[in-house]
């Protein structure tokens, strides 16, 4: 407890020149984040679940009309093909993505020649703004032209077949690739799980693999029963973040494909944003909006119980 | 512990702490930043939202520069807004509104509805600007519920575009492009040009390219696909089965697959490896627009343009049948002076204004009449037919109703169905039908709620 030394300003009694409590002064210097949590999050996600409950238009005041949204929801089918799709692509992109990028870091984990500039490069895509890349996958994806079907067809020839029409401008690509195609570029962004994952792997005891390799352990033994069960925490922080990640997919297939073709990739968030924004429905996107949340919420939920017994931690 | 030495913390006093805190919410509301617009000379400063970028946003900005060194009571601000309908709406919504906007004019019906943007029919004809003096399909896009609610600076109407260098190699007269449906199918076989390997190396028309328009098809087999006296969707009738009948012979014609593989090679509008501008498709759906287009990454192309073919029976040469869109200004609710707004608004719609904006754009002029100087100094070369398509009595717009970007998108989605030949067209236009009728009901029950809510109030 604060005691403070005779004659300092905390035990004045003048009130013009009553000192400030630490406590007082703790809650001024963090009142900046306080109010910017208030203003921009507090304040707006209670609104939007007043909304969800609203007839609201945007351009015209909100109208109280119950549960009538989400009961909507359930009647509307573009909100299960969206729900559907994200969870196509969120159930194929998090495996695919996280052993990706185990695999990478694994590799980028050996003491070899010219690791750091392999390092680098695994992870530059990731800083690349997301508009360009889009663009570059948009021609690397070009059913015609593309680099991706240049490789694959040479290969496919003697079989009599191509390479699919992947995407196209606007949305064009074959309906059955589409899916496919996000999922391939969603590969492009692993570089910041692999620089994790590498953290991890590089605070693995070297001692616990030479007592292994002594008693005769190959190294994907090893790495399957030391390596995996010590980051198994890093890996479930990863799978949370890309669960959460995932569930939210918008910004290459909203530049991609808007959706198409057919609302092949149209996704969850996607149609929120639309709902909200292009039809002028506040109160059903708002109400999307939590129904989003709970959905996350369970699955981490459900994440985090499965993981009791999969996930191994190190005493400190 | 029982004695600590205070910290240097202890020392701010709470008439210290507030007096800086309250110094510095004074500082910021005195100097910090603010909405209110900068004085310029005394003159009333609105601020003028609108969507176009480049040389069109250029034509604008020297047609505010004009306005502003016209007179010496208004300053208009130019703003380049991308996705403006949507910002627009939250602008609004939040109460800090432009004084202008240049919207589509298919946003006109939600905006009006929901009174974000204030009716002009007075405003317009206290200015001096009278509906009559434009044309009748323009006229119809700026009108919803019998009110005015915007007027049109710039209107696009579509027609059929075709490269007439591939006409002259296939045999076919450059100056006889198609009419009808059947002359167009027929031409499209003989511009068409398979690869060694099966696949299209060009193709004589696709209904998806540039895919902007995948709804319209049904009007030029006689077809429309909403009905504004009953307020119904008809997607499902019989001119619209027919229309997107026709739309899925090329698929059984050509092969999905190799229209796919063919559209999936075109690129970007604005670029070279457009479909047309690149060579890969001899016809194209398009606006005047393309001119500009053309000039810019293909100077060389040889191209022409007519009216969209019609099914025979409905073909009229006098009376063409034609997609009409139209770029509007309105003003939006919470705007600081609808009479300043106005007069900018008039100051665009002199005849020597929407003539040269028009030239710019490459489109034909909104007005019912054009100077005969306006045809002979335009740089499309196809102004006179985009003019005759403006003009007809039977040019069409969209679906003037609230729900139209929704049940366009019903239609897209439908279309990537049947182009595909998923499914017959029939039972897809059902589908988009049924959806668009529970919009539109929607729709009508809302505004009975709204209605009923503003009369108990």
């Amino acid at each position: 407890m604060l005691n403070p030394a005779p004659g300092s300003s905390l035990t004045t009694s003048s009130p013009r020149r009553r000192a400030l409590s630490a406590n007082t002064l703790g809650w001024i210097w963090v009142s900046p984040w306080l109010v910017g949590f208030v203003v921009f999050l507090a304040v707006p996600t209670a609104m939007s679940l007043y909304y969800s409950l609203c007839d609201y238009p945007l351009l015209e005041p909100p109208i109280f009309i119950g549960l009538s949204n989400y009961r909507r929801m359930f009647d509307d089918p573009i909100f299960w093909i969206v729900l559907k799709n994200t969870a196509i692509y969120a159930s194929t992109s998090i495996p695919l993505g996280t052993a990706a990028a185990l695999i990478i870091a694994a590799l980028l984990n050996n003491k070899v020649r010219g690791v750091g500039f392999f390092r680098a490069a695994v992870f530059l895509p990731t800083v690349v703004p997301l508009a360009a890349s889009a663009m570059i996958w948009l021609w690397i994806l070009n059913g015609d032209l593309g680099l991706l079907n240049a490789i694959l067809n040479p290969i496919l020839k003697p079989f009599g077949l191509h390479g699919p029409a992947w995407i196209g401008f606007r949305g064009t690509g074959d309906k059955a690739w589409a899916m496919p195609a996000l999922v391939l570029m969603s590969l492009w962004g692993v570089g910041q799980s692999v620089v994790i994952y590498l953290a991890a792997l590089q605070d693995v005891p070297e001692s616990l693999h030479e007592a292994a390799s002594i008693d005769g352990v190959g190294p994907i033994r090893r790495f399957y029963h030391i390596t995996l069960p010590l980051i198994s925490p890093v890996i479930l922080f990863n799978v949370i973040v890309a669960i959460i990640g995932s569930s939210q997919v918008f910004g290459a297939p909203y530049i991609m494909t808007q959706g198409g073709p057919d609302r092949a990739t149209y996704f969850y968030s996607m149609y929120m944003f639309d709902k909200a924004f292009t039809y002028g429905q506040m109160g059903y996107a708002s109400a999307m909006a939590w129904v989003q949340l709970v959905i996350v919420l369970v699955l981490t939920a459900l994440t985090f119980i499965v993981s009791r017994k999969l996930v191994f931690y190190r005493s400190a | 512990m029982d004695h600590e030495t205070p910290t240097p913390l202890s020392t701010f006093t709470r008439r210290g702490v507030l007096g800086s805190l309250t110094a510095a919410g004074l500082g910021f509301a005195l100097f910090g930043p603010r909405g209110a617009k900068d004085n310029r000379d005394g003159r009333l400063v609105l601020d003028y939202w609108e969507k176009w970028t480049g040389q069109e946003g250029a034509a604008m900005q020297a047609i505010v520069d004009r306005f502003n060194q016209s007179q010496s009571k208004l300053f208009v601000r130019y703003f380049t807004i991308s996705e403006i309908d949507k910002k627009a709406a939250i602008a609004i919504a939040g109460g800090a509104p432009p004084d202008l906007i240049g919207l589509y004019a298919y946003n006109i019906p939600g905006y009006a509805e929901s009174n974000a943007i204030l009716p002009l029919n007075e405003l317009a004809s206290s200015a001096g600007v009278n509906q009559e003096n434009y044309a009748l399909a323009v006229r119809t896009l700026v009108e919803h519920q019998g009110k005015q609610w915007g007027v049109a600076n710039t209107c696009g109407s579509m027609g059929l575009y075709y490269n007439k260098a591939t006409f002259r190699e296939r045999g076919l007269d450059p100056e006889r492009p198609p009419r009808t449906i059947a002359e167009l199918d027929e031409m499209a076989r003989a511009l068409t040009i398979a690869a060694p390997d099966g696949r299209l190396s060009r193709i004589g028309f696709i209904h998806t390219e540039p895919g902007w328009w995948s709804w319209d098809w049904g009007h030029f087999f006689g077809g429309s696909l909403y009905d504004p006296v009953t307020d119904t969707a008809t997607a499902t009738s019989a001119e619209n089965v027919a229309a997107f009948d026709w739309v899925q012979s090329y698929g059984k014609s050509y092969g999905v697959d190799k229209l796919l593989g063919l559209q999936s090679g075109l690129g970007n509008y604005s670029s070279a490896e457009q479909g047309f501008l690149s060579g890969r498709v001899a016809m194209v759906a398009q606006g005047p627009w393309l001119a500009n287009i053309l000039k810019r990454f293909a100077p060389d192309l040889d191209y022409g343009a007519a009216p969209m073919p019609v099914i025979e029976s409905l073909y009229d040469p006098a009376r063409p049948i034609a997609l009409i869109e139209s770029d509007v200004l309105v003003i939006p609710r919470g705007a600081q002076s609808p009479e300043a707004s106005m007069e900018f608004i008039a100051f665009t719609q002199r005849r020597e204004i929407v003539e040269e904006l028009s030239r710019i754009h490459c489109k034909a002029s909104t007005l019912a009449t054009s100077t005969p100087e306006f045809f002979a100094t335009h740089p499309n070369r196809c102004v006179a037919m985009h003019d005759q398509l403006a003009k007809s009595p039977r040019a069409f717009t969209s679906p003037r109703t609230r729900v139209w970007l929704e049940y366009k998108d019903e239609m897209e989605s439908g279309f990537q169905k049947l182009w595909r030949l998923e499914e017959p067209a029939r039972s897809v236009l059902q589908r988009v039908q049924d959806r668009a009728q529970l919009l539109l009901s929607d729709a009508a029950r809302q505004r009975s709620a709204r209605a009923a809510l503003r009369a108990k109030v």
